[in-house]
């Protein structure tokens, strides 16, 4: 009996790509959901083993269960838990077993099914869900080692291909650009002009970046002062925007302004006060706030929105490039995986025992005169039958399968079965 | 003439130092220990090929010009190995590691007469201000080869390249510290042969002052001049066109004025 006959690995998942965010925010699990929903289908038996991954951009339930019942199970479960419509649910989720349902869980660990490709955030998710079903007790050999194998074909496509390492949001550019023209950004002044959305964001990305304090100009003070506290920076007055200027490495500028706030004559009186050190600027806004021919003077540079935007689509289009090499680490990762799922089978595995148990008995026998070798021969085949007998037994009449597999793999791990 | 066979093993091994710091550029993560070994090796096999050319002339190695490049080259491939042990920026192997071949090669098969040392080339003089000038010029073309590599990264800036050099260089601040080292080590060392070179000349030579001489004078004063106006803000673009123009000087002078402006540095 092979454990496709007796139970298999399922997916049922809900992802952007089939599923709009009002069905995905419904199938949306947060932490204490995903406990209580595996403990609760572990107890209903729907599953034998699950694992849950919940994010914004998708909800996925990877199981180990017996036969077709877990799909219709898990949907009738969320319908009622949820108050949702069991045919909405159907409808709009996607489906895989066995090694489709490993590849996508590889895929998605090694970010191939991120709406930005190569992500890695979602590899931090795929350990968190594998983590808050171990806290349910939810996983055993199955779950456990296809989530390990998931992660660690997650960290080999980082580490193997460029497809994480060219960043697409503007403000990742942007600060690329800053550290290559000025290194360590730890010791380098940045400002940001503006505190709405783009300035807050930036803001931020200075802070990640490792700039400390960054300065903070804003028409309204009061926002200044607040997104100011919120990265540890500083406030700083509108009216002294002009006095700020020469004293920053990096200036980020993210107002609504019609007119350019920042002058190349500002620009150039700046440089003379700095000594010709290097200025960087970010312009986010449109119409621009820095000068176009700001970015003629001697050790300045300047980038508008525009051009942060036409890094980021080269950078999408290098780490599509990367697609192939990543998507070959993730079969050969699943083709491990599934080896030693395939290994886990009961009838090759009691071959195997029986196998062993064989050699060792002829080890001995090579150490036993030759005469009695054929007495001897019979008397160890009586004792290792009847060794063997019980825990054979046991192993292929246990009703629940991944108990079955946990004592297969303890049997081959015990026996040292996988070396051969 | 000698065979060199360890010399030549040498340049084999930095052929390899320079193909490995290829991969490296290409795929960062690969281990940095197999161009370490490899650059060390090459040095080891160099430094011995340079001593058994001295127990030959019975003198330092460099008192011909091929033994002068090959000392050049071995300068400059513990000046890179320095930079790997020290900001661990294997980006500069792959652009510097050419230079180091071409001298070692230079002086592997540039003629070697066979002469013994005149007397006065002997003495510790004659050997650290000859050393100290050629440390000083490997020091100038760590600088050349990063002002390069200065004006490339600044123009992808400029242009908003991000490709794969972009990414593998260092940033412009770091590659302008690296050079103001370069130079101030350069500078100091060559000030240094200079006024040892005098003293030494003073003693052993009727006529002063040499072509050479005038033409290590000319590079203090350019890569001084550099230096002050770094000081004084001139940033890395002019710095660096600054730095390539005293390079060009340094391999005039090597070149033109050893071979046939200087009556005193011979090198024929």
């Amino acid at each position: 009996m092979s454990i496709s006959q007796e139970a298999r690995l399922a997916l049922l998942g809900w992802s952007f790509r089939g599923a709009g965010v009002s069905v995905r925010e419904r199938v949306a699990f947060t932490a204490d959901e995903v406990r209580e929903a595996l403990t609760d289908l572990l107890k209903r038996g729907v599953i034998s083993e699950g694992v849950i991954v919940s994010t914004c951009h998708r909800s996925e339930i990877y199981s180990f269960a017996s036969g077709e019942s877990s799909r219709d199970g898990l949907t009738r479960y969320l319908s009622e838990w949820r108050g949702l419509d069991q045919a909405e649910l159907e409808g709009s989720c996607f489906h895989r077993v066995g090694g489709d349902a490993a590849r996508h869980l590889f895929r998605v660990a090694a970010g191939l099914d991120s709406l930005a490709l190569g992500e890695s955030e979602v590899l931090g998710q795929v350990r968190q869900a594998l983590s808050l079903a171990r806290e349910s007790g939810s996983t055993r050999a199955v779950m456990h080692r296809l989530f390990e194998s998931a992660v660690a074909a997650g960290k080999r496509v980082r580490a193997e291909t460029e497809i994480a390492r060219h960043p697409l949001s503007v403000s990742s550019i942007g600060f690329e650009l800053a550290m290559k023209v000025f290194g360590d950004l730890s010791q380098r002044r940045v400002l940001v002009i503006g505190a709405g959305e783009t300035g807050s964001l930036f803001a931020r990305h200075a802070v990640e970046a490792g700039v400390l304090g960054p300065v903070i100009v804003n028409r309204t003070d009061s926002r200044a002062q607040e997104l100011a506290s919120s990265v540890n920076g500083r406030a700083v007055a509108w009216e002294r925007l002009s006095t700020e200027v020469p004293q920053a490495d990096v200036v980020v500028s993210a107002t609504s302004s019609p007119e350019p706030l920042v002058t190349r004559a500002q620009v150039e009186s700046a440089m003379r006060e700095r000594r010709g050190r290097p200025m960087l600027f970010l312009d986010l806004a449109v119409p621009r706030d820095i000068a176009p021919d700001v970015a003629e003077v001697y050790n300045v540079f300047s980038y508008s929105i525009d051009d942060l935007e036409e890094v980021a689509n080269e950078n999408r289009a290098r780490r599509a490039k990367e697609v192939p090499v990543a998507e070959k680490i993730v079969e050969e990762e699943l083709e491990e995986y599934l080896a030693w799922l395939g290994n886990l089978s009961v009838v090759p595995t009691v071959t195997q025992w029986r196998r062993r148990m064989e050699e060792l008995r002829d080890l001995e026998l090579e150490r036993a005169p030759a005469a009695e070798r054929e007495r001897l021969r019979g008397l160890l085949d009586a004792f290792s039958a009847r060794i063997l007998h019980e825990p054979m037994r046991r192993l292929k009449g246990e009703s629940d399968p991944a108990r079955k597999l946990d004592r297969v793999e303890a049997v081959r791990h015990l026996f040292d079965l996988d070396r051969e | 003439m000698e065979s060199h066979a360890l010399g030549w093993v040498a340049v084999v091994l930095y052929l390899g130092a320079e193909a490995y710091a290829i991969v490296s550029l290409v795929r960062p993560r690969v281990p940095a220990l197999p161009g370490y070994l490899l650059v060390g090796a090459g040095l080891a096999l160099q430094f011995a090929d340079l001593e058994a050319r001295a127990r030959a002339l019975h003198s330092v190695p460099y008192r011909t010009i091929g033994g002068s490049l090959s000392l050049f080259g071995w300068m400059l491939g513990l000046s890179y190995l320095a930079l790997l042990f020290r900001h661990r920026e294997r980006a500069v192997g792959p652009f510097l590691i050419p230079f180091v071949i071409v001298f070692s090669v230079l002086g592997l098969l540039l003629p070697q007469p066979g002469l013994v040392a005149r007397a006065d080339t002997r003495g510790p003089l004659f050997a650290l201000h000859v050393t100290f000038a050629i440390l000083a010029y490997a020091a100038f073309t760590f600088s050349f080869v990063l002002s390069v590599l200065y004006l490339i990264q600044k123009r992808q800036l400029r242009r908003v390249h991000t490709g794969l050099l972009f990414a593998r260089l260092p940033a412009l601040d770091v590659i302008g510290r690296m050079n103001r080292t370069s130079v101030s080590i350069g500078l100091s060392v060559l000030g240094v042969s200079v006024v040892l070179g005098s003293i030494w000349a003073e003693r052993v030579w009727s006529r002063l002052p040499d072509a050479k001489f005038g033409s290590a004078i000319l590079t203090l004063v350019v890569y001084g001049f550099l230096l002050w106006k770094d000081r004084r803000g001139w940033g890395g673009e002019r710095v660096a066109l600054l730095s390539i123009l005293g390079f060009a000087m340094i391999i005039f002078s090597y070149t033109f004025v050893n071979l046939y402006l200087s009556t005193q540095h011979v090198f024929r």
